[in-house]
This record gives structure tokens, C-alpha cells and sequence, in this order.
């Protein structure tokens, strides 16, 4: 049994997330450190002391861009991941993912007319930053919510994963076309609004945000550590979850709402990040070795966190005015590593079927 | 998604594009004429020459008629001030994307039915252009539009490149008009009108030329990772310069544009006196809405900061993406407006605005 195997191994595991939260800070305190703007070791230690900068521009630079993107970029990694790891436990495929299952571009079609009805009615801009982004996660959480109640639904019916997929792919195009047609039917103005949200990266989200952003993304983190039992007897057949006393139809539904969750509010705002959500659970799978969620979710948390400071220090290009866009380092090099891990694999049937 | 981005960089492009100079040394050549600024076109007798059809073209394009045409469509809304200068309003028959269009004349003719939309978001629709029965359509080619273009003339209707974007001085730019002289056979109007165009941004520049105090300027806003700011040689950048100010970036030799980081825009900008071109942003709340961020700026604490969106036609478009390009004076006007109050203390703003 799992638990005999986890309690067995215990001390193993826990060396291992030790470790990687200890990574983990260590990644965050260099990605801080780096930019376009050269801020010197001695200035960032004095920033951490509480001391006062020599240049007022480096303390609004730390204390407002770097550090509030360091933390987007670790909440976003982890949260994508685990996006990830239960819908690919859900629909019993190894393919499946927010962005590749059309939840991105649901929540993104929920953002779209949030704006456009916004912009063409007024006020938009007169919320609060506050009002304003939790205006911004419900449409993108019920947009990306609509979307896996749709392919769920489906699944009940479609016991073929490939024709999941292209169900999902087909929700995908839908919500993308009718964000075009909305953008055919609106004005100049509002079509360069929306242009700027949906630009949104890593580093838009100010403090203001972050109230909003965080509390929500450590709640469905918190829920997918407590899902993880319950996945675990998915991932070993809905009989055996039966047996086992889980009711699958709750399980299932806290799964499509935990995921919509994540999916729509780090859609809303950082904009469909892609690779992160498919990938993450391949990666912590092959790295670790494990199947086990209980594992994997902690295991994912870290390791996305740890991966998107990484490509999040490479996007920022330290020493150079200009910066990458976080999807286009993600992809660069986060594909080679996959297919790295792959090739050694050779394959990626896990327990699925 | 794709269309977002090809609106976003449409609009740029309108301001200012990449352009290789090495046409320069035949411009000279064909320069016995009165071209005394732009560089991308010349007029030889009855010959009206494009010598940089195109971003990066290596060959140049001439063209002559016999009689000027009198139906013509034109694709750029940057296009339609020269015709509107020169009184052949009446020669144009079509456009593609009219909800961009601000003139209020060319949207009197367009209610009436006198103009047509033969395509829009830039994508011209063959069918309708046909309907039009066009002796010529202008075009402009960033660089990727050649498979539509080429199924226009294979139409039978003859298409002219205009590559007024390429031009980086904005008399340059603005002298244009000239090229439409030509072809309607009006160029002494045209060459009038330039002249006073020309003296009036020559009088106005000459205002600023002893100032010692010219004050910080940056401009642009974030785009997703990226801050877009106009490059150093870029035309919005001399004029910056010419109405008597320091363009932060005054000395990057970029005539594009730069993505910068915002962190490196607030270490250089912070202490700027003014920000000039704010996108379609129209009030400081709202600025501070899209980033809690553009506040830590001094001049938005001072509330210098002017956007270009005085003048709206009525579906949107920005009045500045049409005529500005033609009549630099007034945008020299308002800068110097903008930057020196004590040079033109009656100035009435034509196309910038102090955000509110």
C-alpha cells in the first residue's frame, strides 16, 4: 500500500522538500538580486536590514517590482503545476493541461468581456485596484470553471482520452474566437485596454493585487494538498475509489473547482502562461520517481516555484534593458528538459488504465 | 490574439518603422527636383519614383501616368490629410478600416455613401475593391503584405507603394504631400502648402534654439513585460528635441522602437519633468489604475503627463495616427506648448492633452 511505502521512506522525502525549499529561497533571494538596473549586493543586504538606500529609485525598484514579482512568479509555478497534476489525475491523460484543455482560454474569454463590457459601459477604471481584480478572477475563475464543466460533462460520456483532448481543444478555439468577435465589435479604445491586460506577465501585479492574488492561490494550494488522498484513489480506478468510500462525484467537483480556481485567477493575471501546466507534473513524476500525490503536489509547489524563478531570472536578461516574455523562456527552455527526461524515460505511462 | 498584436504593432509601425538609409546616395541622384527633406521618394519630370517601396526594398518602383487618376482608394488613415490638403476628397472612392478614420469631411462622404469600406483591421477585401472600380489603389507594405498586393494588380488595378513611414525626419514624412502632387498633376499647391508647413515648423524650432532649461521628457507605457518607448532617432524623438527638450532616450540610435523593463524606465525616468504619449490612457486615475506603479513617477505627482488623444473621430481612431504626420507645425506647436508656456502663451492645444 502507499501509506506503508510513504511511512517506509519518510525521512527521504522529507531530506527532499527540504531541500527544495531551502533551493527555493536561495533562487529567490538571486532572482531579486538580478534586473535590468544593477542595485549592488551591499544595497540589497542593507534593503533587507531595514536600512536606508542611497538611491530612492533602487528601494521602490526591490520593494515594488522585484519582490512582488518573485513572489507572483513562485505562486504561479506552483499553482500551474498543480493545475496540471489534477486534471491530468482527473481525466486519466497524460496530455491534459489548463492551456492544452481550453481552461485558459476560458478564463481569458471571462477577462475579455469583463473588459470590453467595462470599457464600453464606463467605469471600469474608477474601481479600485481591489474591486477591480477580484472583478477579474470571478469572470476569469467562472470562464475557466464553465470550460472544465463542459469537457467533465463530456468525459462522462467520452471514454476516450485523444477525444477529450480534441473536445478540448475545440472549447479552446471557441472561447478564442468569440474574444475576436468581441474585439471586431468594440471600440479602438477598448481593444488597446484590453491589449494591455492581456499582455499581463509576471510582473503586473503590484502589492494591491498581490492581497487579492495570494490569499487565493495559497487556498487552492492548500485544497490540493488536501485533494491529494482522493486523487490518489482516482488515479488507482474509479472502482477502487468506490471501494475505498470516496464519493467520486464530490471528489470530482472539488477537483474542477480547485483547478478553475488556480487556472482562472493566474490567468486573469498574468495572462495564459503556457508549457507550465502540462509539464510540471512530468517533470516531478520522472525526477522523483513517485505516483503518489501525496508526494507529487508538495513535491510540484516547489519545483514550479523553483523553475518559473529560474526562466523568470533569464527573462529579465540581468544587466540589459530590455527583457524576454516569461512564455517565450519557458518554452526555450523548459522543452529541451522535457524531452531530455523523456528520452531517458522513454515513456510516460504512469498508472493511467 | 494574433490580430491584438497585429493592432498593437500597426499602431507603432504608424509612427515610425526600421528603415535601412542606404537609398540615400540615389535619392541625391534623383533629387534635381524640389525634394528637400524626404529621402524615400523622388519626382523626375512626369515620373513619380518610390526608391524604398518597402522596409528593407532593394529596388526601386516608378511609376507614370498618362492623365491623373479619378477614382483612387488609399489604405492608410495617414494617407488621407495630403488628399484632404490638396482638395481631392473628391477623388477618393474607398478605404480599408474606416472606424479609424477622425476627418470629419471623409466621414460626411462616407455616410453619404460617396466612400466605401472595402475591407477592415487592414485586410483589404478584393471583392468590394473591385466593386470600386479604383484607377489606383496606395498601398504601404511593412514588409509581409505582398501576396494581397500582387492579386490587386493581378485584378488589373494598378497599386502605388507609399513608404511615407520610412521616412525618419518629420518634414520628411510630412513632405509626402508631394508625392500626391505629383500624382494628381497639383504639385505646385502641393509644393505651396508644404512651404508653409515647412517655414511654420522651421519658425517654431528656431524658438527653442537658446534655451538652456530643457526639461527631461520620457514617454510610452507598459505592454505586458515590456515598456514601449520610441528609440533615439525615432520621429517622435526629434521632435521632442526640436520643441526644446532632453528625450531621456534622446541618445540611443535606435529610429524603431525600444522594450524596456519597467525597472530600468523608473531608475532612468523618475525624476523626468514631463511624460509625453501615454497610449489610450485618458486621466490620471486611470493610469494609476493599469499600474499602481506609473505613480512613484514625478511627474505623475506633478501631473505633467499629456496623452494625444484630444482629437477622437467618432468610432475611436486617434486624429494624431491621421494628420499628424502631415502637419508636424502643430504637433511642434503643442510641444513646445507643452515643454516652453512662456514661447507661445496663447497656444490652444490641437492634438495633446494635459491628463486630468
Amino acid at each position: 500500500m502507499i501509506t506503508q511505502y510513504f511511512d517506509s521512506s519518510t525521512k527521504k522525502w522529507q531530506r527532499i522538500l527540504s531541500g527544495l525549499s531551502l533551493l527555493l529561497v536561495i533562487l529567490f533571494g538571486i532572482n531579486i538580486s538580478l534586473g535590468s538596473v544593477a542595485i549592488p549586493m551591499y544595497s540589497i543586504l542593507d534593503y533587507f536590514s531595514g536600512k536606508e538606500l542611497e538611491n530612492p529609485s533602487w528601494y521602490l525598484i526591490l520593494a515594488q517590482f522585484r519582490i512582488p514579482k518573485a513572489i507572483t512568479a513562485l505562486l504561479v509555478g506552483g499553482g500551474l503545476g498543480i493545475c496540471g497534476l489534477q486534471m491530468q489525475t482527473l481525466f486519466r491523460n497524460p496530455m491534459a493541461g489548463p492551456f492544452i484543455l481550453g481552461i485558459s482560454s476560458g478564463s481569458g474569454l471571462g477577462v475579455a468581456i469583463a473588459i470590453f463590457l467595462g470599457v464600453e459601459l464606463g467605469g471600469l477604471f474608477e474601481f479600485s485596484g481591489i474591486a477591480r481584480s477580484w472583478l477579474m478572477v470571478v469572470m476569469a475563475g467562472m470562464g475557466s470553471f464553465i470550460v472544465l464543466i463542459g469537457i467533465s460533462l463530456a468525459s462522462l460520456r467520452l471514454k476516450n482520452s485523444v477525444t477529450l483532448l480534441i473536445l478540448g481543444l475545440m472549447f479552446g478555439t471557441a472561447a478564442s474566437a468569440l474574444i475576436s468577435i468581441l474585439q471586431f465589435f468594440s471600440q479602438a479604445e477598448s481593444i488597446q485596454a484590453y491589449m494591455m491586460w492581456s499582455f499581463g506577465s509576471l510582473g503586473s501585479l503590484s502589492w494591491d493585487e498581490l492581497t487579492v492574488f495570494i490569499p487565493i492561490i495559497l487556498f487552492g494550494m492548500l485544497l490540493s494538498l488536501g485533494l491529494s488522498k482522493s486523487l490518489n484513489a482516482l488515479l488507482l480506478g474509479a472502482n477502487y475509489a468506490q471501494s475505498m468510500g470516496v464519493s467520486l462525484t464530490v471528489i470530482r467537483l472539488l477537483i474542477i473547482i480547485n483547478t478553475s480556481i488556480l487556472a482562472g485567477t493566474i490567468t486573469a493575471f498574468c495572462g495564459p502562461i503556457a508549457f507550465f501546466g502540462i509539464a510540471m507534473p512530468h517533470i516531478a513524476r520522472m525526477l522523483f520517481n513517485t505516483t503518489n500525490h501525496l508526494l507529487l503536489t508538495p513535491l510540484i509547489i516547489l519545483m514550479g516555484g523553483l523553475l518559473m524563478l529560474t526562466f523568470d531570472t533569464i527573462a529579465q536578461l540581468p544587466g540589459v534593458d530590455a527583457t524576454l516574455p516569461i512564455n517565450a523562456v519557458t518554452a526555450l527552455f523548459g522543452a529541451p528538459f522535457v524531452i531530455y527526461l523523456l528520452m531517458r524515460k522513454r515513456n510516460i505511462q504512469y498508472t493511467y488504465d | 490574439m494574433n490580430k491584438c498584436l497585429l493592432c498593437l504593432l500597426t499602431l507603432l509601425c504608424l509612427i515610425s518603422c526600421k528603415e535601412k538609409t542606404t537609398t540615400e546616395d540615389t535619392a541625391k541622384s534623383h533629387n534635381s527636383n524640389n525634394l528637400s527633406y524626404a529621402t524615400k521618394f523622388a519626382i523626375d519630370g512626369t515620373k513619380l519614383i518610390v526608391l524604398e517601396p518597402w522596409p528593407g526594398a532593394l529596388q526601386s518602383r516608378t511609376y507614370e501616368f498618362e492623365t491623373p487618376p479619378k477614382r483612387i482608394v488609399v489604405t492608410s488613415t495617414t494617407h488621407l490629410p495630403y488628399l484632404e490638403l490638396l482638395g481631392l476628397e473628391d477623388k477618393l472612392v474607398g478605404f480599408v478600416g474606416t472606424d479609424y478614420i477622425t476627418s470629419e469631411n471623409i466621414n460626411k462622404r462616407l455616410a453619404k455613401g460617396t466612400i466605401k469600406e472595402v475591407g477592415t483591421n487592414g485586410a483589404i477585401n478584393l471583392e468590394l475593391l473591385l466593386s470600386c472600380q479604383p484607377d489606383v489603389v496606395i498601398v504601404f507594405d511593412m514588409g509581409n503584405e505582398s501576396a494581397t498586393l500582387d492579386k490587386i494588380s493581378a485584378a488589373g488595378i494598378p497599386i502605388i507603394y507609399n513608404a511615407d513611414f520610412l521616412e525618419n525626419s518629420a518634414l520628411g514624412r510630412a513632405e509626402w504631400i508631394k508625392f500626391f502632387g505629383a500624382l494628381f498633376d497639383v504639385s505646385d499647391s502641393a509644393n505651396a502648402i508644404f512651404d508653409q508647413i515647412a517655414n511654420r515648423y522651421n519658425e517654431l524650432k528656431s524658438l527653442t534654439d537658446n534655451l538652456i532649461d530643457k526639461p527631461k521628457i520620457f514617454s510610452g507605457v507598459m505592454y505586458g513585460d515590456a515598456w514601449f518607448l520610441p528609440g533615439g532617432q525615432n520621429w517622435s524623438a526629434q521632435f521632442l528635441k526640436d520643441a526644446g527638450g532632453t528625450y531621456i532616450w534622446g541618445n540611443d540610435a535606435t529610429s524603431g522602437w525600444l522594450e524596456v523593463s519597467f525597472e530600468a524606465v523608473l531608475n532612468k525616468a523618475r525624476t523626468a519633468d514631463f511624460w509625453i504619449g501615454v497610449a489610450s490612457i485618458n486621466s490620471l486615475t486611470e493610469l494609476a489604475a493599469q499600474d499602481l506603479r506609473y505613480t512613484y513617477f514625478e511627474a505623475y505627482q506633478k501631473g505633467n503627463i499629456f496623452n494625444y488623444n484630444k482629437r477622437l473621430g467618432p468610432h475611436g481612431g486617434f486624429d494624431f495616427f491621421e494628420s499628424a504626420y502631415a502637419r508636424p507645425d502643430l504637433v511642434l506647436a503643442d510641444l513646445i506648448g507643452i515643454l516652453h508656456p512662456e514661447l507661445l502663451p496663447d497656444h490652444e492645444f490641437y492634438y495633446f492633452q494635459k491628463l486630468p
